[in-house]
């Protein structure tokens, strides 16, 4: 079998924004003036106007347009009824780690499937650090030259070759774990779909297994955090992967914590737990002080689901490497660092912002002490935490990672505007951290599965391309290649 | 005595360490482990500490492995007892075998007279034992200070006047430090470390290995050692490539060796206030630091060793305001000069050592205050006394069985099993096996004395005896009319009979009794079953054993119902209710035939987890259709009912001797019996099924369960119950350390949800009645952030506090909740005889229910603050 899973890009197809008007970059505005001539129609390249009849244009679609350099429109409008604005709502979206123009490119993914053409930056973002400042180097010429389709992005996730399941997925990317609670069964739902398109895998999270993702089973990671809410023997049997968070980078120190306002009767049910009443994980694992502890709850799992991959999601404390190799003694298949920057709105500023080790120093970190200990070929190591575009997995990749797990990205496929509220009150305006009635009817699994589709085509592509122009054969050859990264100075002045 | 040298021996102690602080230390990432000790009064071989160290190599990874002896024969070094007495035992571990010559020149011979030395003999080929890294060669000498070099070192630090055998005392530890740095520490990472010393106390000797503990043994040829007290401990490091077991465990001070379960959040701050006192660690672990706060402690300010333990494990919350006054004094003193001293996260430490001031010689078991770490403490008197520490009850349970084979004196099972509540008013969480010179009734035997950290004895049952088995069993009148009543009786008649008879009747009636049973049950299955449960009814009921100790009956029917186990037909065969597998015989299992009900499971040569466990057994057995499981040989092997999916209603599995952890882990609908105590981690997630068990449990039980009826006879140790949801209905008879339902959230009891009912007795080692605990419930944490669920506690007397709960309240008990209560307390007197009528029985009066039962649920305000929400 080829080691290439994905052999044709599977079913892109245009998911547009569930919003009449979508937020836009620019603002294209045409006066009264117009007399409806067709030229702006035929200059535009990207397809911002159209007209509706001989007689009216439809609204411009201004989150297409690549704005005022190209002012193409403008220009060549006879009667000078056309002007275009960077939107001012710009100063208030994103910030410097996800800024707007990636906000807006992931839009853009998520919507068609396709790499951004539109000048929107879709890589890095503007923090002044961290893989806002390391590059890819790409030689002038590659060593070889490579089709397409001679590239793999495939990556296996048993190392330890023993009689668990032989995994590999078609990405070098999974979906990070999100409790039914914490998000809504549409979001839940449409990751599964997404990752069972791309043949790689989704988790629950700590809020139980839906009985609607069982059709993803092969798709779907169980997680086992502290509270052990919704997790059952049965929902430990019937997947390949089986995760255990110990903490998470966003908030290392701190168990999960719903709040009573989002533990809504459906939440209730699926953690077997009182509706409105805070649900709060403990930290840490009470049947885990030690490391032997942990080989022993590995064991459990492994009693449970003798064929299950286990994983170990860990936050990124200073000594990241000894729990990494603690990890791999314990026989667990992937450890599964978190750093400091992932995280939704919801995890504490305190936390947040102050106590994990950022992911790229972490990676490196890991990375070249299990190869010193002789068993970096043995374990997979999943990098999370702030892995916004597909750039940001090749460089995770590049420093060490053998893949990465996004959580931020896929809410912003959703067209999640980042404004970190989603603890508060029933949750997420937008409808996606919620499971609030009235909220999560915006949109519908197959709206999501489709928005996230077309994202993890367009990182394919994206890491395909990035791949060929190092003139590497697979994903796997990038793996610890720190010489193909270099960081830029800080800029003086 | 007040110590008024302590000043003095700090200062003489600037000069030894680094001139400028290490601005970070360094410690390595280890976790816990396992860890066993045991004190007894004879001399014991070696070889005994292997059945418990081979039995937690799941708790260690190979990698570290230690053992400390102390007490022993004179004769086995060929010297006087004198020289065994009065001389400190140096051994030095060769890292570099060249460096021999060298330490002798610089650290011993100008400064000590060595009466004996010699090199430890070791076998051949240290590979032929599994060892992957040489052990290093080991150096003894048995020594005394020079007269003048003590004197010069006494005027050098003005320690005029101090005792001469502490300044001796001093001097040797200042001369191991002084060594350990020019040897080991201040050489560097890559090899070039050369030698450390093991151990300099006297009496005593420590032996470690890049390996596991009882290859240390193995390697020294210790195996027909002899020694009073011994510890072993399985390390766990993580860094993958050791060369030399410097950081194995134990670690020493003077005259003690500690071996540690655990580790310290703040390593940090415990070197700094060691370097404050002028003590320098050398082997980056926390288990040395450990050692020498106790060191400090002990030899330096002279800390009686009650004090001690307060320093390092400080009595909190509701349990210091329950101490009397003048110890609330000096403890709030201790805690205030120590507290940075004070080890912060989950420890155990299991301390050898010889109080040779006192001529005593000591196995001290010490657990933190938070009780995170699984602990638990045995004793055995009969014609020998034996105390035993281990990490688990399996690891006690082995070293008696290893000593039985060897000398019948010794029994499979301890009188006592207990844990240690750390930190509390109740025993302080530590417990001490003391050890005194020519206290027993035979010359050669000494005296071991139990202990708690206040000093409180702790002895078994006075006036019973144990059984001597290596006697024959005669016939007795006896023997006609239990075959008669056999046939004619039912097995709760028969149980009836023999447990109202049972007191008067002498060891070897009952044995005969019991041997004629095995052979009643080998004549049909009918009676098989028969004999099978009144065997069980004799080793799970509690009654009067006259004046057979209860160990006693029990090791007699442990071995009787093995013999009905063994002698079931195997797999080949296919007539028959019963049938035996094994491990040799594992692939032998194939889909029960004919009239096949029961599949008897010998667990002892099974793997405590992975493809070779027998739980995996269990679960293939299960899908080819097996649905009633005895197994019994348990040695702690894990697991045990988990694996076997949803819906598993009507599958039995009956659990018999030292079975592992997280048993019932996951179980929905099945059944399981656990006649004996139970370790730790059982029913986790546990969503529907039954779990009983005859005896005692250990940490975390239930922790996210969702449902299940649980009966437990006895105590649970720390964390039952946290963060459980749903519907489990929890009966416990004895109490918990604490933490009981911590953020419980199951439901309303009235309306489907879930409750603890905990009745807070024990059972009178004698009668078999039972009686009140002290209090139901000693801990300062109860249903901490509950938010659903309810406790039914029987606490007639009110002594349970308002401050012993956080954010639940006392309610009056309701005819409803004694309905929703009443079917749980009747299924529990049918398992465990105790008697709803007697539960409602207090000082001889007969109460109504909500006289005898509080409730403790979740308070009406709002107690959660408000914070941010989850990820």
């Amino acid at each position: 079998m080829s080691n290439n899973i994905v052999e044709s890009v599977p079913g892109v197809a245009l998911a547009p924004s569930r919003y009449r008007n979508q937020i836009s970059k620019y603002i294209v505005y045409r006066d009264k003036t117009c007399i409806n001539c067709g030229k702006c129609v035929e200059v535009c390249t990207v397809g911002v106007h159209q007209q509706a009849g001989t007689s009216s244009f439809s609204r411009p679609e201004e989150h297409k347009c690549v704005g005022i350099s190209c002012n193409a429109c403008v220009d060549s409008c006879p009667q000078g009824a056309l002007s275009v604005i960077i939107n001012p709502m710009m100063e208030m979206l994103g910030d410097y780690r996800w800024t707007n123009d990636l906000i807006l490119s992931t839009w853009y993914q998520a919507e068609t499937g396709k790499v951004p053409t539109n000048g929107l930056e879709y890589s890095v973002g503007n923090s002044g650090g961290g893989f806002d400042r390391l590059k890819i180097k790409f030689p002038e010429n590659p060593s070889i030259k490579l089709k397409n389709e001679e590239i793999s992005t495939a990556i296996p996730l048993n190392r330890r070759n023993d009689s668990a399941h032989r995994v590999e997925i078609g990405l070098p990317v999974y979906g990070g774990g999100m409790s039914f609670g914490s998000v809504g069964l549409s979001t839940i739902i449409g990751k599964a779909r997404a990752a069972k398109a791309w043949n790689t895998f989704t988790c629950t999270g700590e809020g139980g297994y839906h009985t609607t993702l069982y059709p993803y089973d092969d798709h779907v990671i169980t997680q086992v955090a502290t509270g052990l809410f919704g997790v059952r023997e049965d929902t430990i049997k019937r997947v390949k992967i089986v995760e255990f968070k110990y903490a998470q980078g966003a908030k290392p120190g701190l168990g999960g914590h719903l709040l009573g306002d989002k533990n809504t009767p459906e939440v209730a049910v699926m953690r077997e737990a009182l509706p409105g009443s805070a649900l709060f994980s403990p930290f840490p694992f009470h049947s885990v002080y030690s490391v032997e502890d942990h080989k022993k709850h590995v064991d459990w799992i492994k009693a449970m689901n003798p064929k299950a991959l286990v994983s170990v999601k860990v936050s990124t404390p200073t000594d990241v490497d000894m729990v990494a190799i603690g990890s791999y003694y314990a026989e667990a298949h992937i450890i599964h660092i978190d750093g400091s920057y992932g995280g939704t709105g919801a995890a504490p500023n305190i936390a947040k912002k102050n106590i994990a080790m950022p992911i790229e120093y972490a990676i490196p970190k890991v990375h070249n002490f299990l190869k010193a200990e002789g068993v970096r070929d043995k374990i997979t190591l999943i990098a999370s935490g702030g892995i916004r575009t597909a750039q940001d997995a090749a460089k995770a990749i590049a420093l060490g990672a053998d893949g990465v797990v996004i959580g931020t990205a896929e809410m912003v496929a959703l067209e999640c505007v980042r404004c970190a509220n989603c603890e508060s009150g029933r949750g997420c305006p937008r409808g996606i951290a919620t499971t609030d009635k009235e909220l999560t009817h915006h949109f519908d699994s197959d709206w999501s599965s489709q928005r996230l589709t077309n994202l993890l085509s367009s990182w394919h592509t994206q890491l395909v391309d990035i791949l060929k122009k190092l003139g590497m054969r697979s994903i796997q050859e990038l793996v610890g290649r720190h010489d193909c990264l270099e960081y830029e100075g800080v800029k003086i002045g | 005595m007040v110590n008024n040298f302590a000043e003095q021996v700090i200062n003489s102690r600037e000069r030894l360490k680094d001139d400028i602080m290490p601005d970070k230390w360094q410690t390595e990432a280890e976790g816990g482990c396992g860890v066993v000790g045991f004190a007894c009064s004879v001399p014991v071989r070696g070889r005994h500490i292997f059945e418990p160290s081979i039995q937690m190599h799941n708790r260690g990874n190979g990698k570290g492995g230690g053992i400390a002896a102390v007490g022993f024969d004179p004769k086995h070094f060929g010297i006087s007892k004198e020289t065994l007495d009065d001389c400190y035992l140096l051994q030095i571990a060769l890292l570099d075998p060249t460096a021999k010559g060298e330490v002798e020149k610089d650290c011993i011979l100008p400064f000590m007279d060595v009466t004996h030395s010699a090199m430890i003999p070791t076998i051949d080929d240290y590979q032929e034992i599994g060892l992957e890294v040489k052990p290093p060669d080991v150096c003894q000498y048995f020594v005394r200070i020079k007269e003048d070099v003590l004197t010069q070192f006494i005027k050098e630090n003005n320690l005029a006047g101090m005792d001469l055998r502490k300044a001796e005392d001093e001097f040797i530890y200042q001369n191991t430090f002084k060594l350990n740095k020019q040897f080991y520490a201040s050489l560097d990472e890559k090899g070039e470390k050369r030698a450390f010393v093991l151990s300099h106390g006297r009496n005593m000797m420590i032996l470690k290995v890049v390996g596991y503990a009882e290859q240390a043994v193995q390697y020294y040829q210790m195996d027909d050692f002899k020694a009073h007290v011994w510890i072993a401990h399985q390390r766990y490091p993580t860094r993958g490539r050791l060369w030399h077991p410097g950081g194995a465990h134990p670690f020493i001070g003077l005259n003690e060796a500690l071996v540690h379960n655990g580790d310290f959040a703040n390593y940090h701050s415990v070197s700094e206030y060691l370097y404050q006192r002028n003590i320098q660690p050398l082997f980056l672990t926390d288990t040395e630091v450990s050692v020498l706060v106790f060191d400090l402690l002990n030899r330096t300010y002279g800390y009686p060793l009650e004090y001690i333990v307060e320093a390092l494990a400080p009595t909190t919350e509701l349990d210091f305001d329950q101490l009397p006054a003048e110890k609330q004094r000096i403890y709030r003193h201790i805690q205030e000069l120590h507290v940075h001293g004070s080890p912060d996260g989950p420890w155990l430490f299991i301390i050898a050592r010889n109080d040779a001031e006192n001529k005593k010689l000591q196995l001290i078991g010490i657990t933190d205050t938070a009780m995170l770490r699984p602990q638990v403490f045995a004793l055995q008197e009969g014609e020998i006394q034996i105390g035993i520490i281990g990490s688990e009850k399996q690891a006690i349970d082995a070293i008696l069985n290893s000593l039985s084979k060897e000398d019948k004196r010794f029994h499979l099972i301890a009188d006592k099993y207990w844990n240690a509540r750390g930190g509390s008013h109740t025993d302080g969480g530590a417990f001490i096996f003391t050890l005194d010179e020519n206290g027993g009734e035979q010359k050669k035997q000494k005296k071991l004395t139990c202990t708690d950290k206040f000093g409180r004895v702790i002895k078994t049952t006075e006036n019973q005896t144990h059984p001597d088995l290596s006697v024959i069993i005669q016939t007795t009148q006896q023997s006609q009319s239990i075959k008669e009543r056999f046939a004619a009786c039912s097995s709760m008649e028969l149980f009836e009979y023999l447990k109202d008879n049972l007191k008067d009747w002498d060891y070897n009636t009952f044995r005969w009794v019991c041997h004629e049973m095995v052979s009643m049950a080998a004549g049909n299955d009918q009676d098989k079953t028969k004999t099978l449960e009144i065997l069980t009814l004799l080793n799970d009921q509690r009654y009067d054993t006259g004046t057979k100790k209860r160990s006693g009956i029990l090791e007699i029917l442990k071995l009787t119902l093995h013999d009905v186990f063994e002698s079931t037909k195997d797999l080949s065969h296919s007539d028959g209710v019963y049938k035996l597998i094994d491990f040799k015989k594992r692939n032998t299992l194939r889909a029960p035939r004919d009239n096949e009900q029961v599949l008897i499971i010998d667990a002892h040569d099974f793997t405590p987890e992975g493809e070779d466990c027998d739980s995996h057994l269990v679960v293939a057995a299960y899908n080819l259709g097996w649905k009633r499981f005895i197994c019994y040989g348990y040695l702690g092997q894990r697991f045990c009912g988990c694996g076997l999916g949803l819906n598993t209603q009507g599958v039995r599995i009956d659990i018999y001797d030292s079975s592992g952890d997280y048993i019932a882990s996951g179980i929905d609908g099945l059944e399981i019996f656990i006649h004996g105590n139970a370790q730790d981690q059982l029913g986790q997630i546990m969503k529907s099924g039954k779990l009983v068990i005859y005896g005692d449990a250990g940490q975390t039980f239930m922790y996210g369960a969702k449902g299940g009826n649980v009966y437990v006879l006895g105590n649970i140790a720390g964390r039952p119950m946290i963060n459980a949801v749903g519907r489990p209905r929890v009966v416990i008879n004895g109490t918990c350390l604490d933490f009981l339902a911590e953020s419980f959230m199951a439901g309303d009891p009235l309306n489907g949800g879930g409750f603890v009912i905990l009745n807070g007795i024990e059972f009178d080692e004698i009668r078999g009645k039972f009686v009140e605990q002290p209090s139901p419930y000693p801990g300062s944490n109860l249903f901490s952030l509950a938010s659903g669920g309810a406790i039914y506690v029987r606490d007639p007397h009110k002594k349970m506090v308002k401050g012993q709960l956080n954010g639940g309240e006392f309610v009056r008990l309701t005819p409803e909740d004694w309905q929703v209560m009443l079917p749980y307390l009747q299924e529990n007197e049918r398992l465990f005889g105790i008697s709803i009528e007697e539960l409602l029985v207090v000082d001889d009066v007969r109460k109504e229910p909500e006289e005898v039962y509080r409730k403790v649920t979740v308070a009406k305000k709002k107690v959660m603050v408000e914070v941010d929400g989850e990820d």
